[in-house]
């Protein structure tokens, strides 16, 4: 009984102990002074070892070498990320060297890392370090896209990360005019098409994490200019894909019993319901069928509709066919 | 049937009054075994063998080879697509949601399913058929007498499985002739302003990414073909008529009339829509 006791007015001194802490704020949260004995130790481990529980497996990584994968990285980079971390090779703001953990310079913040740890960091950020999670959920695929840069760091071949302080058509140019494959063109996009998904990114209606990021770095009220800009002015002519007729043309056409016919609303310049769709990048088409068959893209009731039974095969001869004719 | 209805409930009640009423009391014992007997052994093993002979003589026609015409259905969900192979066609006549029959003609029906299993019933011409995807069953019907009469699936296929049904109409064998011409050929032109406008919004909202009007440049194969859709005695598979009003609750209201529906309701404005369901209302 008395052990009992004893016990309980232990307890209580700590809850009250612990509550004195809390309430008259006697923990001194200074970056400035920086971490106890130990606790450097503990918090660093701990996050090493939560990474690693919670990281994809390795076969989840795909293919990252596509070099406009890794421009779209540099890309993003660029803005959200070479504020804390720097560009490779270039040293990090003295403020960013003076947060508690200090954000490590990225060549040496890749170095510990495998892809599939990197990818699980970029997704979810980590607490209490100032590490941010991606903008929206769900878009796990467009965080391999700053993946394949890191990993291209490691490698030595990392293209050189654009200026961070390109404004306006210049800063959208930097993705949008030298980069092929999964980001599109816009100059085949109507004006009123391009402004209304510059709308849907800022509002978080069309997730994207890239797409949130560069909708706040220009003023929104430039919006409106900036999709003007892009749908005049035309694009350079991508050489390659041979037009395939056939299966994909018959699909995009008629449909099947599952799918419903494309060009019912992306017929061309006079059905204006959907956005233009030939000549658009074909990795482009690719992801973002994929996202709409996945549920992860709904901001259209009836895309969502007709892109719900597509097959991967589908998909692929659907974005090859629509790639290749108009160019 | 009635009847037969009629009958039964007065034996029933007549021999409850009789023994309430008019004979209160006990049997003696041998009357009640002669009853229990007569009517609990004797009188049903007499009545329900001679239904099952009866029975299983006419079961065979159901699976009777037909006199020319099949009509082929496949379940969907939730409604049906039906096409029309007159003996000798090279290519069938497509509709949805309705069977005609010719009057005094065997009529071959085969069946089969998109994705989940439906049964195929017109309880007032038939036995039920189950409809099994990636597989065909068939049916046969001879109707006797013109009229229509009410086709239901019998089979539980998701949300709105009680919303599946179709009328069945069973016709003279000219008037279904022409009906079946008049079926075959392309959509009518639209005749009014506002059918025209119609035809228009059909298009440019994207109707034919599922629908097909044949003759026009909707060639969708997802949803029900429309060709005809104004002829038809009811739209969305039995849930309403084809009357401007219902034609856009439909368009406007998909869902709440057929649960889980894949076709999205369209938010259009009150002009488009009673243009829209002008133009459909006009497809005969």
């Amino acid at each position: 009984m008395r052990g009992l006791t004893t016990l309980a007015l232990l307890a209580g001194l700590g809850l009250g102990g612990a509550a004195a802490v809390v309430g008259f704020g006697l923990f001194n949260v200074s970056a400035q002074v920086g971490h106890l004995p130990g606790v450097t130790w503990v918090l660093h481990t701990t996050f090493r070892n939560s990474v690693s529980l919670r990281a994809p497996a390795d076969d989840e990584v795909p293919p990252l070498s596509d070099p406009d994968l890794v421009s779209l990285g540099a890309g993003h980079y660029a803005t959200a990320c070479a504020m804390c971390h720097g560009a490779p090779g270039e040293p990090r703001s003295a403020t960013a060297r003076s947060m508690l953990p200090a954000p490590p310079p990225i060549t040496e913040a890749v170095a510990h890392w495998e892809a599939n740890e990197l990818h699980w960091i970029i997704q979810n950020g980590a607490k209490m370090t100032g590490m941010p999670a991606w903008p929206v959920e769900k878009r796990e695929d467009e965080v391999w896209a700053v993946v394949a840069f890191l990993v291209a760091i490691k490698g030595g071949t990392a293209p050189d990360v654009p200026s961070p302080t390109l404004t306006g058509t210049a800063y959208c140019q930097s993705c949008h005019g030298d980069i092929g494959g999964p980001v599109p063109r816009l100059d085949i996009q109507p004006a009123d098409y391009l402004e209304a998904q510059l709308d849907a990114y800022l509002t978080g209606k069309r997730p994207s994490g890239i797409m949130a990021q560069a909708a706040t770095h220009v003023p929104e009220n430039s919006f409106a200019e900036l999709a003007a800009y892009f749908s005049s002015k035309p694009a350079a002519p991508v050489p390659g894909l041979v037009p395939e007729e056939g299966l994909g043309a018959a699909l995009a056409a008629q449909g099947t019993r599952d799918v419903p016919a494309c060009l019912a609303c992306h017929g061309g310049q006079e059905t204006g319901k959907g956005p233009r769709l030939f000549g658009q990048n074909e990795a482009y088409l690719v992801s973002q069928l994929t996202l709409w068959r996945n549920g992860v893209l709904s901001h259209d009731a009836l895309m969502a509709a007709a892109a719900r039974e597509l097959t991967d095969k589908e998909i692929t001869t659907l974005s090859r066919y629509f790639a290749s004719v108009g160019r | 049937m009635l009847a037969g209805a009629v009958v039964l409930w007065l034996l029933v009640n007549g021999a409850f009054y009789y023994t309430s009423k008019v004979r209160p009391g006990a049997f003696d014992q041998r009357h009640a075994r002669n009853i229990l007997i007569g009517g609990g052994i004797v009188l049903p093993v007499v009545v329900l063998t001679a239904l099952l002979v009866w029975g299983l003589s006419i079961l065979p026609d159901l699976r009777r080879p037909g006199d020319g015409l099949v009509i082929r259905v496949t379940g969907e969900q939730w409604w049906w697509r039906v096409e029309y192979w007159p003996e000798g066609a090279d290519a069938p006549v497509v509709t949805a949601n309705e069977i005609r029959l010719p009057v005094g003609q065997r009529t071959e029906i085969h069946l089969t399913s998109d994705k989940v299993i439906h049964s195929f019933w017109i309880p007032a011409l038939g036995g039920k058929m189950d409809m099994f995807p990636g597989r065909e069953t068939m049916i046969s019907l001879a109707p006797e007498k013109v009229g229509t009469y009410r086709g239901q699936c019998a089979e539980f296929c998701g949300a709105s499985h009680a919303w599946m049904a179709f009328a069945a109409v069973v016709m003279e064998e000219g008037a279904f002739d022409q009906w079946l011409a008049n079926e075959a050929a392309d959509a009518v032109e639209p005749v009014s302003e506002a059918a025209e406008r119609g035809a228009k919004i059909f298009l440019t909202e994207g109707c034919g990414a599922c629908h097909a009007v044949r003759g026009t440049d909707a060639v969708g194969q997802v949803g029900p073909d429309l060709t005809h859709v104004g002829s038809r005695q009811t739209l969305g598979a039995g849930r309403i008529k084809v009357t401007l009003d219902d034609l856009s609750d439909w368009i406007s209201h998909t869902d709440l009339l057929k649960p889980e529906v894949k076709m999205p309701s369209y938010d259009l404005e009150p002009e488009q829509l009673s243009d829209l369901a002008t133009y459909l209302e006009g497809l005969k």
